[in-house]
């Protein structure tokens, strides 16, 4: 691993395979309860899908992951823990900007900074204090390489990422996140506003890219979670109703509560 | 889990998979009426029976493709999922199953036909044993279907053996005859066609039998035998 947290490892301890350990979690918006005893295991080098109705409490889990939720006010956990390769990401020592380097995230609208195609890869290896150009040349080449994207734009990297189509803002957004080498990518609708073609690029890439990576991605297109995702997590009302590999959620799920979200006939 | 009853969102869907379900209903009885009449027809030297028994078949045929037709839309607009898709890929491998009992019953019609129009009289009564068997494996495995019944689904294929044994009986006293049957040899060896089509019918209601326990449990049973370590080893 090329990227770590702060190293201050505390029980329990997750399993080889198991890159993220989600354990109990509760938490709150202010009085109301939005996750309820959540408990899962996210795997190395696999791609998880978070599915639900909107409400449901998956947008919410994936961003405890990096601890997104700390800029809401009024939010905490109130129960449970979350260990990223062995570490506790509440506890006190964990530098929040490193876990969010460590975790990266993808989000539902593409969100390239207002800089040049070139600037936006560099920006994390910039912050992290690389000033070597060469290095830095590398890593922007290796990570467009990785997020397909390095032939549509190696000849017009100082131009600006406004530029792009959103689909290939989309894709610059992943070169991002991979350029400072995280231990997990958690996407949230990545591709809800994309056409089939730049989704499918996207989907292409994250399979792709899951050899290297841990990925959660929080979608409502049932497809996209049957054709992209290992395994899948459906939550209902704040709880994890069932998670299970997604070829048994979406053939044979054990929940009727699954079932009659995944094929319609909700509500 | 229990089938489901609650409706989909979209209801074009319900609409669509109930067409799909009715046309699949409508095959399995004609089916069973054809395979009925079909042996009608060489019981009583009835050749006008036969003769629709033939014609009818293409009802059968058309509802295979339709049902085809019926389940790439589901599959192409709806993309279901779980137990939907469980049925659209059953119903679709139901409806090639039934299609080949309705051509064998084709089969047993023209059998009977000739046998009609030969002089010669033969005890035709002694393929009416193996008729009781394939006819009960059919109803048993459509029921299967239509009642979501998996334990009958399952438990077709001693059933079965039973009716591979008499079929194998069945031929050895045919074949046995054959030798000094003279004039009557040509009907003793339609019999002997009829009494496979028989036993294959009774081969193809296992299938179906199996497609139900899949679509009830989304269980695969189809070469279990095979799958059992007895297997592998008396297959050594």
């Amino acid at each position: 691993m090329q990227a770590t947290l702060d190293p201050k490892p505390s029980s329990p301890a997750p399993s080889a395979e198991v890159s993220v350990a989600i354990r109990d979690l509760c938490f709150n918006y202010g009085s109301s309860q939005a996750l309820k005893d959540i408990t899962l295991d996210l795997h190395k080098h696999e791609v998880t899908a978070f599915i639900g109705p909107s409400g449901c409490g998956k947008s919410t889990l994936l961003r405890c992951i990096n601890r997104m939720n700390d800029e809401i006010p009024g939010t905490r956990v109130t129960k449970g823990s979350i260990h990223i390769e062995d570490i506790n990401i509440h506890d006190p020592s964990v530098d929040v900007v490193k876990l969010r380097r460590d975790v990266g995230m993808v989000f539902q609208k593409s969100n390239p900074f207002p800089k040049s195609i070139y600037e936006n890869v560099a920006f994390g290896l910039r912050m992290r204090g690389v000033k070597d150009k060469q290095v830095i040349d590398q890593a922007v080449e290796e990570s467009l390489r990785s997020a397909a994207l390095w032939d549509e734009v190696k000849d017009r990297l100082q131009e600006s990422a406004l530029g792009l189509s959103g689909g290939q803002q989309q894709r610059l957004c992943i070169a991002r996140t991979i350029a400072v080498k995280p231990l997990v990518v958690l996407m949230d609708e990545p591709c809800s506003a994309l056409d089939p073609i730049a989704t499918a690029k996207v989907e292409e890439l994250v399979w792709q890219l899951k050899n290297d990576y841990t990925f959660v991605i929080v979608t409502h297109n049932m497809q996209q979670a049957a054709r992209v995702s290992d395994r899948t997590a459906f939550f209902y009302m704040g709880e994890l109703v069932e998670y299970s590999d997604t070829k048994r959620i979406f053939s044979n799920p054990r929940v009727r509560k699954t079932e009659e979200y995944i094929s319609g006939r909700f509500g | 889990m229990p089938p489901m009853n609650q409706q989909h969102i979209f209801h074009e869907l319900d609409k669509t998979m109930n067409a799909l379900k009715d046309s699949v209903l409508l095959m399995a009885s004609l089916t069973r009426q054809n395979l009925e009449r079909s042996v009608n027809a060489l019981l009583n030297r009835d050749i006008d029976l036969a003769r629709s028994v033939i014609g009818d078949d293409t009802e059968v045929d058309e509802l295979e493709m339709k049902i085809d037709q019926i389940g790439m839309d589901i599959l192409l607009r709806f993309h279901p999922v779980a137990t939907d898709l469980r049925l659209v890929i059953t119903s679709m491998k139901m409806a090639h199953n039934l299609e080949r009992i309705s051509d064998h019953a084709v089969n047993i019609a023209k059998r009977a036909k000739k046998i009609c129009k030969s002089s010669e009289a033969i005890e035709t009564t002694i393929i009416e044993p193996l008729y009781t068997k394939a006819e009960k494996l059919l109803r048993d495995a459509l029921l299967a279907y239509t009642d979501a019944n998996p334990e009958l689904g399952q438990g077709l294929k001693p059933a079965d053996a039973a009716l591979d044994a008499e079929h194998k009986q069945v031929i050895a006293m045919l074949s046995g005859r054959l030798e000094n049957a003279g004039p009557r040899a040509e009907n003793l060896l339609h019999l002997i066609f009829v009494a496979r089509s028989l036993e294959r019918i009774g081969d193809l209601s296992v299938n179906i039998g199996e497609d139900s326990v899949f679509l009830s449990e989304a269980r695969d049973i189809r070469h279990e035998h095979r799958k059992s370590p007895e297997a592998g080893e008396s297959q050594d």
